[in-house]
Order: C-alpha cells, then sequence, then structure tokens
C-alpha cells in the first residue's frame, strides 16, 4: 500500500525513483518540502539524481505559465486521487482496491508533472548554502512552494486515508541550484532557528514551517515563514513551550505584497531576551489568517487594524470589527490597489 | 493637614518667582534665531531647480519657470511659485534643499486668518515677508553647506 | 423596589479627560461600569499608507505629528531603521545631541502626563507648575531646531542642527533646577492623602495579564517586570551610562505615578552624564549617500519611549520610498487593557485608569 502510494507522489512531483530513499524518513516525508525548497536554503549538489537542475535557467513568461497550468492540473489530480482513496479506504479497501486510484493519479499527473519539471528535489534537512535572490525568483519560488505544498497536502491526506503512511513528495521546486555563489559565514541565530524549525515540525506538523532564514539587517532575526493552517497551533507552541516561551508578542503588521497578504508577528521571550519573525501568507482575494487574539492579548486591535485597512480576515476573533476607518468605509486603504470611492474625502 | 500646610507652603514659595506667562499678543514674543516661521522667497535667486517642491511632503509648493528674458544668461527664471499654507507644515525641509536660499525661513509665524483662499500665498506675498528673516538656514542638503 | 435601568453613556470624543479625540463608551449600573468599548479613529491621518509614497526624509515630519508628546523618540525609531537597514555610522556628536534630546523629551513627555493626570484627578495647580517646566524645554528644542513641536530634527545618518552656543550650559542649567522642582512635586502630591485615595489600588493588574497585553513602559514595569529597551536592548549610547529601572510590585495607577516620577530622575540622571561627556567637536551629520534607498529587505526595531516600546517597521524593495512602513505605537497597545480594567469600576475611575495609562491619541490613530 504504502509502495504504491510513494510511487504515485513521486510520480506527481517527478521526482525519480533514486530520491525515493532520501524521502523514507516518515518524519522527513514530503510534507517538508516546502520548506526546505524555499529561502536560500539551497540544496548543494544536486545529489539526488536530478536530471533538470543543470539545466536550470529563467523561465520565460509562458513557460511559467504553462507550468502553472501544468502544476495546477498535477495536484487537482492528485486530490482526486486521494479523495477516491480516501473513499475507498473508508470502505476498508484493502491495498489492492486502493491501486486502481492511485495508477489513475499517477497516470493523469505523468504528463503535466513532466511539463512542470524544474524541480530540484530539495531533501535534505538545512543544507546552509545561501545565496541573495532577486525578486522574480523570490516570486517565482514562492508559488513553486505554494504549488508543492498543495500537492504534499494532497497526498498527505491520501497517505493518511490509505492507512498513515508516510506520504514521499518532494517539491517541485523554483530554487536553482546553479548559480549560488560561496556560502556566508553561518549566523549566530542559526542553532536558535534549526531548533525551533525542528520543534515546529515535530510539535505542530511536519510541513509547519514553509520557509525558514535569518534577518541578518535586523540583528540575524530568526524568521520563520509559517503554513497559513497550522499558525493557530503553532503560536500556541510559541507561547506555552517552556523554552520558546514567548509570552509577549511585541509587534503585528500586516503587508500586501500584490501577489499575496503577509502579516508579521514578533512573539518575543522576555526572560531570555530573544525572539522571532514570524510571518504567516495568505492569498490576497479572500486572505484569512487564524486568528491569535485568544492566545496573546495584544493581537486583538492589531488584528482589527489589520482587518480595517488590509482587508484579512481573522477567523477566532473575538471582536472584529473596523477601528481606525468608520464602520461604513469601503474598501482597505491600506491595499496597494485601493481607490477611495469618493476622490473627495 | 499637613498636606494642605505643604501645599500652601509651596504657593507662597511661587508667589515670589517671576512670572512664567507672556502677555502676547500686546507683546510679540521673541523667537529664537533658528525659528521656522512663515518663508521668504527671493525671486532673484531662485533657479527654478524644482527641489523645493519635490522634498515637499504635503505637495504645498507650486512653481513654474519661463525662459531667462536676458538673451545673454542661460537657464530659467521663476514664474509664479505659491505656497499653500493651509497643508504647509513649515517643516524646513525646502530651505534645507534650497541650493541658492532663495527660499529661506523667517521669525514670523502669525497666519491666522478668516478664509482659507487667504492662506494661498504667492510670490509677491513670499517676497514682501521680508522681516525677521533667518540669517543660518543650515543647507545640510546642499552640496556647498554639506554635512558640516 | 427602585427600578434600575441600565444607562448608555458616551464618554467623548470632545472630553478633556480623553486627552484627545477618545471615545468610549460605557454602560452603567448605577455608578459602575459593566462594559466599555473604547472607540477611536477620530486623529486617523493615514500615516501609514502616506509613506508608502514618499521619501524617508519627508516621512520624518509625519513622525513627528504622531505622538506629539514625544516627537523626537518618532524621529529617532525612523531614523535608526533606516539607518541600520543601510548600515550607517552617526557620528559621535550627533547621537549624543538625539540622546540628549530624547531624555529632555521624555522629562518634557512625562511632566506633561503628571500636570495633566492630576488635572484629571482634580488638582489644578500641578498642571501649570509642570507645563511652566516643560515649557524650558520646549524652548530648548526651540532654539535647538526652530520648533517647539514638531521638531523635524533628526535626519538619516545625523541630526540636522548642531547644538547653538551655549545650549549645552542652557541644558545643564535646566537639569539642576529640575531636580529641585521634581523633589518639591514629589513632596507636594505624593503623599496627599486626597490624591492617594484616588489611585492606590485602582486598575490593578498582575505582571501575566500585563505581558499578554503586550504592555509596555510604565504600564508594563508597575508590575514588577524589569523591562526597559534601554536596558533590555541598548540602542543609541545607553550602554554608556549608569541608570536604574524603576518597577513597582503592585500594578496599580498609584505605581504607575510613582515609575514615571522616578524615571524623570533616571533621565535627568542620564542627562547629567551624557551632558558631561558631550565631545567637545566632531560631525553631526555622518556620510549617507546622497539617496536614501535602504537595500530590499526588512526590519523592526524598537525604541523606549515615554510611553512605551514605539517600533517601526519597514519593509524595503531598495526604493527611495518604504513599500510598507508600520509603527508599533505603545499608546495604541497599552490602551486595549482599559476595557478590562474599567469593568466593575465606578464611573469617576474611569478618568483615573485612563490618565494612567499615558496615551496620545495621535499615536493611537497614527
Amino acid at each position: 500500500m504504502s509502495e504504491e502510494n510513494k510511487r504515485d507522489d513521486r510520480s506527481a512531483e517527478n521526482k525519480p525513483p533514486e530520491s525515493e530513499t532520501s524521502a523514507q524518513p516518515p518524519t522527513e516525508a514530503g510534507a517538508e518540502a516546502p520548506v526546505e525548497q524555499t529561502k536560500e536554503e539551497v540544496t548543494e549538489p544536486p545529489s539526488e539524481g536530478d536530471a533538470p537542475v543543470p539545466e536550470r535557467r529563467k523561465e520565460t513568461d509562458e513557460e511559467k505559465a504553462a507550468r502553472r497550468k501544468a502544476t495546477l492540473e498535477a495536484r487537482e489530480a492528485a486530490k482526486a486521487a486521494a479523495a477516491l482513496a480516501a473513499a475507498e479506504a473508508a470502505k476498508g479497501g484493502s491495498s489492492a482496491s486502493a491501486q486502481p486510484a492511485g495508477e489513475s493519479a499517477q497516470g493523469a499527473t505523468e504528463a503535466p508533472a513532466a511539463a512542470a519539471a524544474g524541480g530540484s528535489s530539495a531533501s535534505e534537512g538545512d543544507a546552509p548554502v545561501r545565496r541573495k535572490e532577486t525578486d522574480e525568483e523570490k516570486a517565482a519560488r514562492r508559488k513553486a512552494a505554494l504549488e508543492a505544498r498543495e500537492a504534499a497536502k494532497a497526498a498527505a491526506a491520501q497517505a493518511a486515508a490509505q492507512g498513515g503512511a508516510p506520504a514521499g513528495a518532494a517539491g517541485v521546486g523554483e530554487g536553482a541550484g546553479a548559480d549560488a555563489p560561496p556560502p556566508k559565514p553561518p549566523s549566530p541565530s542559526q542553532p536558535r532557528l534549526d531548533r525551533v524549525a525542528a520543534m515546529l515540525r515535530e510539535l505542530v506538523a511536519e510541513d509547519a514551517v514553509e520557509e525558514a532564514y535569518i534577518n541578518e539587517a535586523n540583528d540575524h532575526l530568526p524568521t520563520l515563514v509559517i503554513k497559513n493552517e497550522r499558525w493557530g497551533q503553532a503560536a500556541r507552541l510559541l507561547r506555552d513551550h517552556a523554552e520558546l516561551a514567548c509570552a509577549y508578542l511585541r509587534n503585528v503588521s500586516g503587508v500586501d505584497y500584490e501577489t499575496h497578504m503577509e502579516v508579521v508577528y514578533y512573539p518575543w521571550n522576555m526572560n531570555a531576551r530573544e525572539g522571532y519573525c514570524i510571518k504567516v501568507r495568505t492569498d490576497r482575494e479572500s486572505p484569512s489568517v487564524a486568528s491569535v487574539t485568544p492566545i496573546w492579548e495584544t493581537a486583538n486591535w492589531n488584528e482589527r487594524e489589520i482587518y480595517d485597512l488590509l482587508g484579512v480576515d481573522f477567523p477566532g476573533h473575538p471582536d472584529l470589527r473596523r477601528i481606525m476607518m468608520p464602520d461604513d468605509w469601503v474598501g482597505h486603504p491600506l491595499r496597494k490597489d485601493y481607490v477611495p470611492l469618493d476622490p473627495e474625502v | 493637614m499637613k498636606g494642605m500646610l505643604k501645599g500652601l507652603g509651596v504657593t507662597l514659595k511661587t508667589m515670589g518667582t517671576k512670572k512664567v506667562t507672556y502677555a502676547y499678543p500686546d507683546i510679540p514674543i521673541q523667537m529664537p534665531e533658528r525659528f521656522r516661521g512663515i518663508q521668504y522667497f527671493d525671486p532673484e535667486k531662485c533657479i527654478v531647480c524644482n527641489q523645493c517642491a519635490r522634498i515637499c511632503p504635503t505637495d504645498c509648493i507650486t512653481l513654474s519657470g519661463k525662459p531667462n528674458p536676458d538673451p545673454e544668461k542661460k537657464g530659467k527664471v521663476i514664474d509664479t511659485f505659491d505656497v499653500n499654507f493651509e497643508i504647509c507644515i513649515l517643516c524646513d525641509l525646502c530651505t534645507e534643499v534650497c541650493p541658492t536660499e532663495a527660499i529661506v525661513m523667517t521669525n514670523n509665524f502669525e497666519l491666522a486668518a478668516y478664509s482659507r483662499d487667504e492662506l494661498f500665498k504667492d510670490k509677491e506675498w513670499l517676497f514682501d515677508n521680508s522681516t525677521n528673516i533667518r540669517l543660518d538656514n543650515n543647507n545640510i542638503g546642499s552640496p556647498k553647506g554639506g554635512a558640516k | 423596589m427602585i427600578r434600575t435601568e441600565e444607562l448608555l453613556l458616551n464618554v467623548g470624543p470632545q472630553h478633556p479627560s480623553t486627552h484627545g479625540v477618545f471615545r468610549i463608551i460605557v454602560k452603567l449600573d448605577g455608578e459602575v461600569i459593566t462594559e466599555a468599548t473604547p472607540v477611536m479613529g477620530y486623529l486617523h491621518r493615514g500615516t501609514e499608507k502616506l509613506a508608502e509614497n514618499l521619501n524617508f526624509t519627508q516621512i520624518i515630519p509625519y513622525t513627528d505629528r504622531m505622538d506629539y508628546v514625544s516627537a523626537m523618540t518618532n524621529n529617532y525609531v525612523l531614523c535608526h531603521a533606516v539607518e541600520k537597514m543601510m548600515g550607517l555610522e552617526i557620528p559621535e556628536r550627533a547621537e549624543f545631541l538625539r540622546l540628549i534630546v530624547m531624555e529632555l523629551q521624555r522629562v518634557a513627555s512625562h511632566l506633561v502626563w503628571w500636570g495633566t493626570y492630576l488635572l484629571d484627578i482634580g488638582a489644578l495647580s500641578p498642571f501649570l507648575y509642570a507645563f511652566s517646566d516643560r515649557e524650558r524645554v520646549l524652548g530648548l528644542f526651540n532654539e535647538l531646531c526652530g520648533a517647539r513641536l514638531t521638531y523635524n530634527y533628526m535626519r538619516v545618518g545625523g541630526v540636522k542642527w548642531d547644538a547653538p552656543e551655549g545650549w549645552i550650559d542652557r541644558v545643564k542649567t535646566f537639569v539642576k533646577d529640575m531636580h529641585f522642582r521634581l523633589d518639591e512635586y514629589h513632596n507636594l502630591v505624593s503623599g496627599n492623602e486626597i490624591f492617594l485615595s484616588r489611585v492606590k489600588g485602582i486598575g490593578k493588574y498582575d505582571a501575566e495579564t500585563a505581558i499578554s497585553y503586550g504592555l509596555s513602559g510604565a504600564n508594563l514595569r508597575c508590575t514588577g517586570v524589569q523591562w526597559d529597551l534601554r536596558k533590555a536592548e541598548p540602542y543609541s549610547l545607553y550602554d554608556r551610562f549608569q541608570f536604574d529601572v524603576p518597577v513597582g510590585k503592585n500594578g496599580d495607577c498609584y505605581d504607575r505615578y510613582l515609575i514615571r516620577i522616578a524615571e524623570l530622575e533616571q533621565s535627568l540622571r542620564i542627562l547629567e552624564q551624557a551632558l558631561e561627556q558631550f565631545p567637545g567637536d566632531g560631525d553631526t551629520m555622518g556620510k549617507v549617500p546622497r539617496a536614501i534607498r535602504p537595500p530590499a529587505g526588512e526590519i523592526y526595531v524598537r525604541i523606549e519611549s515615554p510611553r512605551g516600546e514605539i517600533g517601526c517597521h519597514i519593509v524595503s524593495k531598495g526604493k527611495a520610498e518604504p513599500y510598507r512602513l508600520k509603527f508599533r505605537r505603545p499608546s495604541f497597545v497599552n490602551l486595549q487593557i482599559l476595557p478590562k480594567l474599567l469593568v466593575g469600576e465606578s464611573m469617576t475611575n474611569l478618568v483615573t485608569i485612563l490618565g494612567g495609562i499615558d496615551i496620545v491619541l495621535g499615536e493611537v490613530d497614527c
């Protein structure tokens, strides 16, 4: 069953079989992919026999679009397969009964996934090779991460349905390992970052951390991007875990990046005098981030302000109303595309 | 009771001290040298470089230039120069960037008016505002002032 | 039986004890508040939105107008954030001047609070004393940068003006005089029985609550938490000077009062040392590129304003204007605890508690 399942995932992500082994340990499995292939954590040599890597180059717009479409399709297919498999499993189906579903998914995804190509199968842990990225690269990478995450999710769901086998999906990465400059000396905060990332993965969810890097300019502040769905749990861990003990939330900001929204939190441990920068991303059309007001009271008005000025919804907030603008105001002024309803005001 | 006596003590002590209030507006207040009051504008000095309009955080300066009437000379001369004191915040940035000190601060600060229209000042009005001109405009933004 | 009913009372937005345009809707059961809903935004000018279309030099005057009682610290937090992003060196003399004006500002700000707080409670004359002393600080600032409230004094890379002749000596005289005045104030008010009965045990909360609400400044320290950013995460030159961080233990309005008075003394102490060590010569402006363009990235810096932690979160895309600029305003965060504190208190204590938090509405609404 799990064998089947793994092969399925792999094919969905266009991952050569050899890499299978590296993705094997259950806890390090594919769910982690979004993290690894993101931000500056570029795997060193493409050791996985990952064919596309050496040919890495910038994509043209059409290629990008094509890839996007392809991944979308792949994702859809994977989801469908997962659903099918789940249904099957619910029926008490054996591995054999689940097989068709898996196979169909495989078939459906094969072609698009090939088009999607370009996945540096970033699968070992935290290879500390870092480099600066350009904005486009970042955006592309982010997008890729999102897709990979979706795929991983689908795979995980499928795995769960089929009896808890670890999902072996690795991301469709965009991280380009070809042109990495020489590594920088490791930051003094690196151990702290690794520690918190490991804790979040272990105690919240495998896929809780999407990105983890050090913000050198800001006193080497460990910065983590947390998966939107996991944020509530992660926040609780940050505050309650004896080792992290971030009882103080310094600041909450919302940022409109035009491609997506981001809510930035700065939880702090006052005794150890150290803290983190936590980012939670959400899409722009219906932005939503779990409220942390039940965890840190500080967030209450800050979230109201972000809701008011950026339009981010915070499910779980006790009293989400506008705070700065009048209640009947139309639009969210801090959005980049905000146009006042009445220019005279 | 003790508190009351203490209070009275302070009151009595303060009675003998120098007054801290001013008899403004009967006696005008003398502002220190660096005071940022209503700008004085000298059209002769202006080279229409637009820097003041660009640095203005509230966009209260509008200006336009015209070709120099003297054919011997190159460049432009100022045609219109208006400051809208409804929104001017007297932040000192226009005088800081002005390379020729054509716009400088004065010590005058009385701007109250009955109508908003009166707060729209043109270059003639600003040129007439020629009293109490600030001497040191510390152009940290200009090349000659530099970072001193 | 007497028939009782709930009374809905609107306090503000135009009310002297709200220290600006702030409105609280309170539900009263007799004299006792059963629910309080703060309403704000009357002074919202969209500073953060405006800043997205301004370059960093142009934003500085806008920061003056946030916490207008403590504009120097606002200037500093923005300049400091940009300098940190760009990795600029600030000449020592400029940094000294910044520190001196920030501490003077703290004195002025606490004096305003002291005067208005006692005015809220019903004592008129301390207000006049406090303002006459504050006037001296404003006079000093006026001499230094030509404005009394909206200074626009600091620049990315240094300060706009060097100290005028004799200014440092005048600050020294002020600090000396202020010591005496403080003793007098302390003597006059701190033991007054009417005052004590109005503030002792009022608006109490514990350290855990304070931390959960993200309080900072005296509002946090009154519960015994030793958290002053000048000490905890030193910026500027604060690590060069000796000073204490006064903390309370009861977390009530009286402790907040005592802490602010003690902070005044500590500020004077820092000022004395800074004025003593003030370098006789030097630049007031560091080497700054002509165009101030912080490299693409993100930063959050925070300093201790008189009201608590003022933070500046900049997202830069390498342009002259910030992509996003967010201010963490201490008044805004501190005010959140108000509805919680008011429940169960009598109406008269509303003013005491609100005043004790020390808010500036320009900063709450931003």
